[in-house]
């Protein structure tokens, strides 16, 4: 039996009105992941934050190797090997690679930095990493998979003993997941001690050796991986609220064509890509990260130009119409991928966020915002997508990430347009947040709309699209049924083939 | 819909690219040919000389301010920071007889003390640099209007004669400006300071979550830029012979349009002191010089400087929509090369 490296002992952590951690127990052996999994809100960022020194416990201890430490700033925990690879990259765009790892820790001689003494280091950590770009590359010229190795490297830079990854795969592609993983492993051999926090479960058992489940601020489980299995870690992380199956209603989308798309294509990005969206239809965009996707929807109602194709809708009367592409947004809502930079205005309240896109509509005829109006319509739709706030007046920052998300599609749903394009409507959401806003595109498309969803998780395209659109490398390659299989998704985003036995 | 693009679209893009590029250089040839073919005298070497002396001062100030507006912060107080300290050198030295190297450490003491001022305004009681700066340039002045009544007051004539003083050829001002500029490229570009300073511009949020002290950092390149703008005003009195109400006075904004004619970012975390800082003061001071070779009616240098103002910010903005790189789907296959640093 191998003793465990790091032991976080009966951490209790209040916030002012909630108990973030209650008398939680932790531990992490060397030369293994630990798995932190647990819904939204369940305590893993504040528990990681106690370790990592960034908040202080209200008690408990924390023992590595045996003997107990106290850490009391993220200065503490560096000095006790611990390191933080965070969820939110830290980069400095126009600043080499090299720099960017040691911005705060130049090694100096003489005053000056000793710039040979930091490519030196950073080429090694690099290397050990096996990235190739080089120390003196401009971070903004790199790829995100990359940045993210950079944000990595950082960490490693202090050869750490503890290594705590927090969501490290979420902006990352297949190609560069495996990297990842690869040095994981190699961190592993050399004796280092992982804790990796995920929303996904294929990632734990591919990576992971253990796991550690925390519901509500307190630890629910914990064993071997080799003992548990996906759904008695998902049972564990609801707790007893049963799970509810989504399947798609058999409501068959209507041949009413309400958005049609030909050839469009824009150099680098897109090449003449032609599909058609019915009224009452989830359409899916599949593909791997970066296959375009997102640039289709992008391109679709204009916020990207392009050289050439044609978008046409279905106005109030009969028939298609082309439009230009800055009236898109006229028949068009669009819930873009990163709502924290992109849809959302943090520091203003829940009402205002959500009469953003209604303004016109709000406006009596001095064009002043109907403030009563403003209010009724927020309140109508945090009502009816069960948003859960304080006051209408609260900053939409302090929301969890589900009750934000709901806070876009209130937004849209306000002006009510007939089609509606979704980025990774759930994405970063815990379980029941993610089930919430699925079936409100499921609603949405009953009622009649047209909605484009574009989702890296396959679970959720199954259990939303009527039909698939599959995207390589910016062209639309395979259209596939609802029907399709997940072995058939996966393979014909990959570009390959496959012929299931039928 | 647009027209899909034909291959000579391609060789634009190139030619543009390369004028974007190297923009700063041709407009800089165009002009001295301009005005070297219409003002005979212009090309020699004592107007040359001439020009560099007359640009010392502003080679000091830009250095400073340089480091605070690559923190993507502003000090427009620096013109009233030249003037309120050199006033006071001055009147320490005609009034009260002190030493002239001694009145030379407390002016830039006092420079010092301004930035720190600024510094302490912008960091501890937070308020934006614009408008911190913004008041201190106009109390600063009315405290040095008052202290001077607003009149001229010349140095003593063994200072006065410094303005003139020269090695060789060369004035020596221009060796102080020049040595100056180097300094503060060396703190730049390889001291952690300097470095820090690039990180405060990309974002300050990200920096202090990279263990950067922010508050620190910023506080000090408010106090050297305070500190490098009384040495501005020092070059500047000692030239002219004598304070007066008018010195340094739009100094500030010659020295914000030379920095951003030197490519450096407003944003902050973008640019350089050589060439970047260096080459706004020349390009400016060159238009400046060419105009009154020309004979050009003196407001004129106004409406051009202007003019080129426009043109840096806008060739500034091309620079900024030429796409770095196709981010579609190519991050499979890229993101395992390297990439080079654009010029």
């Amino acid at each position: 039996m191998v003793n465990p490296y790091l032991t976080m002992q009966g951490i209790t952590k209040r916030f002012p009105g909630v108990t973030a951690l209650q008398d939680v127990s932790f531990q992490a052996y060397p030369g293994e992941a630990m798995a932190l999994i647990g819904a939204n809100g369940a305590g893993k960022s504040t528990l990681m934050n106690v370790l990592g020194g960034v908040i202080r416990a209200d008690s408990g201890e924390i023992q590595i190797d045996g003997a107990r430490v106290e850490i009391d700033s993220p200065l503490s925990a560096t000095a006790n090997g611990i390191a933080f690879v965070h969820q939110e990259m830290a980069m400095l765009p126009t600043m080499t690679v090299a720099e960017n790892l040691h911005i705060s820790q130049f090694p100096t001689r003489g005053g000056l930095i000793n710039t040979s003494e930091t490519d030196r280091r950073s080429a090694e950590v690099l290397r050990r990493m096996g990235c190739q770009f080089t120390p003196d590359t401009r971070v903004q010229f790199l790829s995100t998979g990359d940045r993210q190795m950079v944000e990595i490297a950082r960490a490693l830079l202090t050869h750490p003993r503890i290594v705590i990854f927090d969501e490290p795969t979420s902006s990352l592609t297949s190609r560069e997941k495996a990297r990842l993983f690869e040095v994981i492993r190699s961190l592993k051999t050399e004796g280092v001690t992982i804790i990796y926090i995920t929303h996904f479960l294929d990632e734990v058992f591919q990576i992971c050796e253990r796991a550690t489940v925390l519901r509500g601020g307190e630890t629910v489980g914990s064993g071997m991986l080799k003992d548990l299995t996906p759904n008695a870690i998902v049972q564990m992380m609801i707790g007893d609220i049963g799970i509810e199956v989504h399947r798609k209603r058999e409501t068959a989308a209507t041949a009413e064509p309400i958005l049609g798309v030909s050839s469009l294509s824009r150099k680098g990005a897109l090449r003449d890509v032609s599909f058609t969206l019915h009224k009452g239809e989830v359409l899916g965009l599949w593909g791997l990260l970066g296959s375009g996707r997102t640039e289709v929807a992008r391109a679709v109602i204009g916020l990207d130009p392009i050289d050439s194709g044609q978008v046409e809708v279905r106005t109030d009367g009969a028939g298609m119409r082309p439009i230009k592409p800055g009236q898109a947004q006229r028949w068009i809502g669009m819930i873009t991928e990163d709502r924290r930079s992109e849809g959302l205005l943090l520091s203003m309240s829940v009402k205002n966020n959500m009469s953003l896109a209604n303004l016109r509509g709000l406006a009596n005829r001095w064009l002043l915002v109907r403030g009563d109006e403003e209010t009724r319509q927020a309140q109508e739709f945090v009502d009816r997508l069960n948003i859960i706030i304080s006051s209408l007046r609260q900053p939409v920052g302090t929301l969890s990430g589900g009750n934000q998300q709901k806070v876009v599609v209130g937004r849209w749903l306000q002006v009510s347009p007939p089609i509606i394009i979704m980025d990774e409507p759930t994405r970063g959401l815990d379980v029941g947040a993610k089930a919430e806003i699925r079936n409100i595109i499921l609603e949405l498309a009953e009622a009649g709309k047209g909605v484009l969803v574009i989702s890296s998780e396959l679970e959720e395209m199954m259990a939303l699209c009527h039909r698939y659109l599959v995207m390589n490398r910016g062209q639309i390659v395979r259209e596939l049924p609802g029907t399709a299989s997940r072995n058939e998704l996966m393979a014909a985003a990959a570009g390959v083939d496959f012929m299931e036995d039928r | 819909m647009l027209p899909v693009r034909s291959s000579s679209e391609s060789s634009w893009a190139r030619t543009r690219q390369f004028l974007l590029s190297h923009g700063f250089e041709i407009v800089l040839v165009l002009v001295v040919l301009f005005y070297t073919v219409s003002a005979p005298r212009f090309l020699t070497a004592t107007n040359i000389i001439g020009l560099l002396h007359a640009a010392a001062p502003l080679m000091a100030i830009a250095a400073g301010l340089t480091l605070v507006v690559m923190m993507g912060k502003l000090d427009i107080s620096v013109g009233s920071t030249a003037f309120l300290t050199t006033s006071v050198g001055t009147l320490l030295m005609v009034r009260q007889g002190v030493d002239p190297l001694l009145t030379l450490l407390i002016v830039l003491a006092l420079g010092a003390l301004i930035g720190a001022l600024n510094g302490f305004i912008v960091v501890v009681l937070r308020i934006n640099p614009l408008i911190t700066t913004l008041g201190t340039m106009i109390g600063l002045r009315g405290i040095g209007l008052e202290l001077t009544k607003s009149t001229n007051i010349s140095l003593p004539e063994d200072v006065r004669r410094l303005g003139n003083a020269t090695i060789g050829p060369i004035f020596v001002d221009i060796l102080i400006a020049l040595a100056i500029m180097a300094i503060i490229h060396l703190i730049h570009r390889r001291t952690a300071f300097g470095r820090q300073i690039m990180a405060i511009g990309n974002d300050a949020d990200t920096a202090a979550r990279l263990g950067v002290r922010v508050p620190r950092v910023t506080f000090l390149a408010f106090v050297l830029c305070g500190l490098l703008a009384a040495i501005g005003g020092v070059l500047t009195v000692v030239q002219v012979g004598a304070v007066s109400g008018s010195i340094g006075s739009g100094l500030e904004f010659t020295a914000v349009s030379v920095i951003v004619i030197g490519g450096i970012s407003l944003f902050g975390g973008e640019g350089s002191i050589l060439p970047g800082a260096l080459r706004g003061v020349l390009m400016l001071e060159i238009i400046r010089n060419g105009l009154n070779h020309l004979g050009a009616d003196p407001y004129a240098y106004r409406f051009v400087n202007g003019a080129i103002i426009f043109i840096a910010m806008y060739a500034d903005s091309l620079r900024a929509q030429v796409p770095v790189e196709t981010h579609a789907f190519e991050s499979e296959e890229v993101s395992a090369q390297p990439r080079t640093q654009s010029p």
